[in-house]
C-alpha cells in the first residue's frame, strides 16, 4: 500500500439517508466497503437513515454486558451487530446524523489508525464549527465540544477499502438511551463524571437548525473537498445487501456473537 | 467470573470467563475497543483458555502477544489491559 490518494483524486457518490432496517444499514456497509476492494462501487459517502430505534453493538461488545434486555424490549429498541469494533450507538429514526465513508485505503495510507480517525472526520468537524458548534476531535474517535460528546466513529478495512462511519448526536433522548445501555463506572472512570446521559450532548442543545439544515451544512466541506455527486444506489448492491442483511445481520447467530 | 478495566484515555476491556482446575476456562474478552484485523479476537479467547490462575499480568499480556502476533493492531487496549482485566475478575475470590 505505496500509493497515496487525496480526497480530490476520487469521484465520490452521495447517498442521502433513506429509511432502511439496521440489518440493512449494516449489510450496505459491507456492500460497499467490498464493492471498493472489487472496483464495483465508487468511493461513497451515506449517511444513514431509519425505519425504527435500535442498538448498533460494536464487532467486539456481549450483549448481558451491554444491553437492558427489558428496557430495550419495553422501549421497542432493536438490537443489530456492525462489523466496526467500538462502543454501542443508541439511534433514533431522528436522533443522530450518522454517515459512512468507504474508500480505497490509498486515502489513508501512511497515516496511522488514529491519525486517519481525525482525517476522516476533519471535514464534519469544519462544518460543525461553521454553525458555531465548538466542536473538536478527540483521540482516538470521539468528536467533542465544551459541553460532553456530540459524535464518535468506528473504522474497519478490508482488502485494501476502508469503511469509516460517525454517528454525531442530534435529538437523541439520552435519558432512554441511558436505560437501554448498561454504561458502568468503569467506562466513566477517567472521564470526571458519573453519568451516562450527561456525557453526551447532542447537537440540539447548541443549534436550533433544521436536521436538514445541519446535514446540507455538515455536507459542504466535503463537497468542496471533492467531486460529490447525487448517485442512487444500484438494483444489484441493493440485492447483495438484502441477501447480506437476511444471511448475517439480521440473524440471531450474528447479533449474538457475544451473548 | 467477571473483570473490567479502562485504559485511561482509551477503551474499556471486560473479561468473562469460569474457572475449572485452578485455569482459566470459557474466556470471552469482549468491550468497545478496536482490534485490527478483527479475528484475531478468537485466537486471543483460545490463548487465554487454559491458563493457570496464578499466571501474572506481565505473563498473560506475553501470551496474548505471542498468540497474535506482530501484525495485529489493538487500539485503544492493549495485551496488558486484557491481562489486569482478566485478574480483576479473580479479585475477592481465593
Amino acid at each position: 500500500m505505496n500509493e497515496h490518494t487525496r480526497w480530490r483524486d476520487h469521484k465520490w457518490r452521495l447517498l442521502p439517508a433513506a429509511p432502511r432496517s439496521p440489518a440493512m444499514n449494516m449489510a450496505l456497509d459491507v456492500v460497499l466497503t467490498d464493492g471498493i476492494a472489487s472496483g464495483e462501487c465508487p468511493p461513497t459517502l451515506r449517511f444513514w437513515g431509519w425505519d425504527r430505534s435500535c442498538v448498533i453493538l460494536g464487532r467486539f461488545q456481549s450483549v448481558q454486558n451491554e444491553i437492558d434486555a427489558e428496557n430495550a424490549a419495553a422501549a421497542e429498541v432493536s438490537l443489530v451487530r456492525r462489523i466496526t469494533g467500538g462502543g454501542a450507538m443508541f439511534q433514533q429514526p431522528t436522533g443522530a446524523i450518522t454517515y459512512s465513508l468507504t474508500a480505497p485505503e490509498s486515502l489513508v495510507a501512511g497515516m496511522t489508525f488514529s491519525e486517519s480517525y481525525a482525517f476522516l472526520d476533519a471535514w464534519v468537524v469544519n462544518g460543525l464549527r461553521a454553525m458555531g458548534v465548538d466542536a473538536s476531535y478527540v483521540p482516538l474517535n470521539d468528536i467533542s465540544s465544551s459541553t460532553g460528546k456530540i459524535g464518535g466513529a468506528a473504522q474497519a478495512r478490508r482488502n485494501g477499502a476502508v469503511l469509516h462511519h460517525t454517528m454525531v448526536a442530534c435529538e437523541l433522548d439520552t435519558e432512554l438511551m441511558a436505560k437501554v445501555l448498561r454504561i458502568g463506572r468503569e467506562k466513566l472512570s477517567d472521564k470526571g463524571i458519573t453519568s451516562a446521559a450527561k456525557r453526551v450532548s447532542p447537537l440540539r442543545q447548541q443549534t436550533d437548525l433544521p436536521r436538514d439544515e445541519i446535514v446540507r451544512r455538515l455536507t459542504a466541506p466535503f463537497a468542496t473537498q471533492c467531486d460529490l455527486r447525487d448517485e442512487p444506489l444500484h438494483e444489484d448492491e441493493i440485492a447483495r445487501a438484502e441477501a447480506l442483511a437476511a444471511a448475517q445481520f439480521a440473524s440471531d447467530a450474528w447479533t449474538y456473537l457475544l451473548p | 467470573m467477571h473483570g473490567e478495566y479502562k485504559t485511561p484515555g482509551g477503551k474499556l476491556v471486560k473479561v468473562d470467563y469460569t474457572v475449572r482446575d485452578g485455569q482459566f476456562a470459557g474466556v470471552v474478552v469482549s468491550g468497545d475497543f478496536f482490534l485490527y484485523p478483527e479475528d484475531a479476537i478468537t485466537a486471543i479467547n483460545a490463548a487465554l483458555d487454559g491458563s493457570a490462575v496464578s499466571t501474572s499480568e506481565a505473563e498473560i499480556a506475553a501470551h496474548i502477544t505471542a498468540a497474535v502476533g506482530n501484525d495485529v493492531v489493538f487500539l485503544g487496549f492493549s495485551p496488558e489491559a486484557i491481562a489486569r482485566a482478566m485478574l480483576r475478575g479473580m479479585e475477592g475470590t481465593s
